[in-house]
């Protein structure tokens, strides 16, 4: 009996790690989309060292361009001045507006609530398997995140909503272009209601549901959440229509491309405050 | 003098750590890069070239798992497609001469061709799951994973022959 089992030694190792491997498989189908407990566990292992490695490039590349790239920071600067200049004279006029309407205790108290209801982080990882499906952050659940709360980016659009599992320091986020993420979302000038999911083949969006006799929709349209699924909240704008084709069933087959840029994903926030609802 | 196997676990970790590291350096430098350049398949390919088929199933199973707690993806399929590719390429390795920087190059790019057709074929025919082709930059990955396995081992053959005088 030894001798065969040196003999099939590398035989014996393969199928006793497929045969593993198709257990992790099945525990997860009762499951259905929460992951298992070895999932979490190698997940809440691993994502601190995530973090850590994040932290020692965020350090690298701060020297390299606080110490030695400089060639833009003057223009750069300039550029800032400026927006700043008018973010400011905005403000003014939104504070103006809003003071009209409410009384001053009633608006210190809805500036202190949009200040608290949001957290900012850092992208520290992405989905190893499919860039477009998730994202890891450095903030978790000491910071109140909680799953299905909406993420967007920094021009504000719609990027997502944290999933499980959720670890003390870090979060994962279901991207909108994960093939099971659903967000409903109205077109900006026709109101055309319909529902966004994801084509992580692709790492672009589907339009679904829409009647192929609905011809009020036209391509370039804006796409802005209603907040009807009572996750992400009314207002976002998750992408632009690209095309429009007509097949043989029911609905048309319409594609969006999402405002969801990797290019300038370094940075998210997170919406605490509880959102969703009628718009 | 450390046991064998405990060196092998040793370097395994190690190995599994660079892929890590790269991986979350790939990703800061930009995010295509990821959909062309598997960092995890290079590091079975080769760490089995080094170790033999045991030590590239084991490592198949341990990047997969990296892979798939890092992924909405269902656990466990990275990790049987690379427990697969780690073993068949320290057995194939072994019956046939690789060494040659052009036969190399041409069983690496073979292996992650291997790697990457079991995982789309693993997510699409049982899972109903499209293959993330990235606008084609998927198709670069054979390319990517023979190029950088080539490279690699023709580096550590450099070092342990300098070691070994």
């Amino acid at each position: 009996m030894p001798r065969f089992l040196k003999a099939h030694r590398g035989g014996i190792v393969l199928a006793a790690l497929l045969i593993g491997q198709l257990t992790v498989l099945s525990i997860q189908v009762p499951l259905g989309d929460e992951p298992s407990y070895f999932e979490k566990a190698v997940f809440f292992v691993l994502a601190p060292l995530e973090h850590a490695f994040h932290g020692l490039f965020e350090a690298a590349g701060r020297l390299w361009s606080r110490y030695v790239y400089l060639r833009t920071v003057e223009g750069q600067n300039q550029q800032m001045r400026d927006e700043l200049f008018h973010l400011r004279q905005e403000n003014l006029l939104l504070r103006n507006e809003i003071g009209r309407l409410k009384d001053v205790r009633e608006l210190e108290g809805f500036l202190a609530g949009v200040h608290s209801s949001f957290v900012v982080a850092s992208v520290i990882g992405v989905d190893a398997a499919n860039v477009y499906r998730s994202i890891v952050i450095d903030r978790g659940s000491r910071d109140g995140l909680k799953a299905n709360m909406a993420v967007i980016d920094r021009a504000g659009n719609l990027i997502g909503r944290i999933v499980n599992p959720v670890a003390a320091r870090e979060a994962t986020i279901q991207l909108i272009t994960d093939d099971n993420c659903a967000v409903n979302v109205r077109s900006s000038e026709s109101r055309v209601l319909g529902q966004l999911t994801g084509d992580a083949k692709n790492g672009r969006c589907l339009l679904r549901y829409i009647l192929a006799t609905e011809e009020r929709l036209a391509e370039g349209e804006e796409l802005i959440t209603t907040g009807y699924d009572r996750i992400f909240p009314p207002g976002l704008k998750a992408g632009r229509v690209t095309s429009i084709a007509k097949d043989n069933s029911l609905f048309r087959k319409i594609e969006v491309k999402p405002y969801l840029d990797f290019r300038d994903l370094g940075r998210v926030a997170v919406l605490t405050a509880p959102t969703g609802g009628r718009p | 003098m450390k046991p064998s196997w405990l060196r092998d676990v040793l370097h395994g970790g190690l190995t599994l750590l660079a892929a890590f590291v790269v991986h979350a350096a790939l990703r800061w430098i930009t995010v295509p890069f990821l959909i062309a350049l598997d960092v995890y398949a290079v590091a079975v390919i080769l760490f089995a070239l080094v170790k033999g088929e045991i030590a590239g199933a084991v490592m198949g199973t341990a990047c997969g798992l990296v892979i798939d707690s890092f992924s909405l993806g269902v656990f466990g399929l990275a990790g049987m497609a690379g427990t697969v590719t780690g073993y068949l390429t320290g057995t194939i390795s072994r019956k046939i001469n690789v060494l040659s920087p052009g036969r190399m190059l041409v069983f690496s790019g073979l292996m992650g061709l291997l790697d990457f057709s079991l995982w789309a074929l693993l997510t699409s025919v049982f899972f109903g799951r499209g293959f993330p082709w990235g606008g084609g930059m998927a198709l670069l990955r054979p390319v990517a994973t023979a190029l950088s396995v080539t490279l690699l081992y023709a580096g550590y053959r450099k070092i342990k022959a300098r070691r070994d005088g």
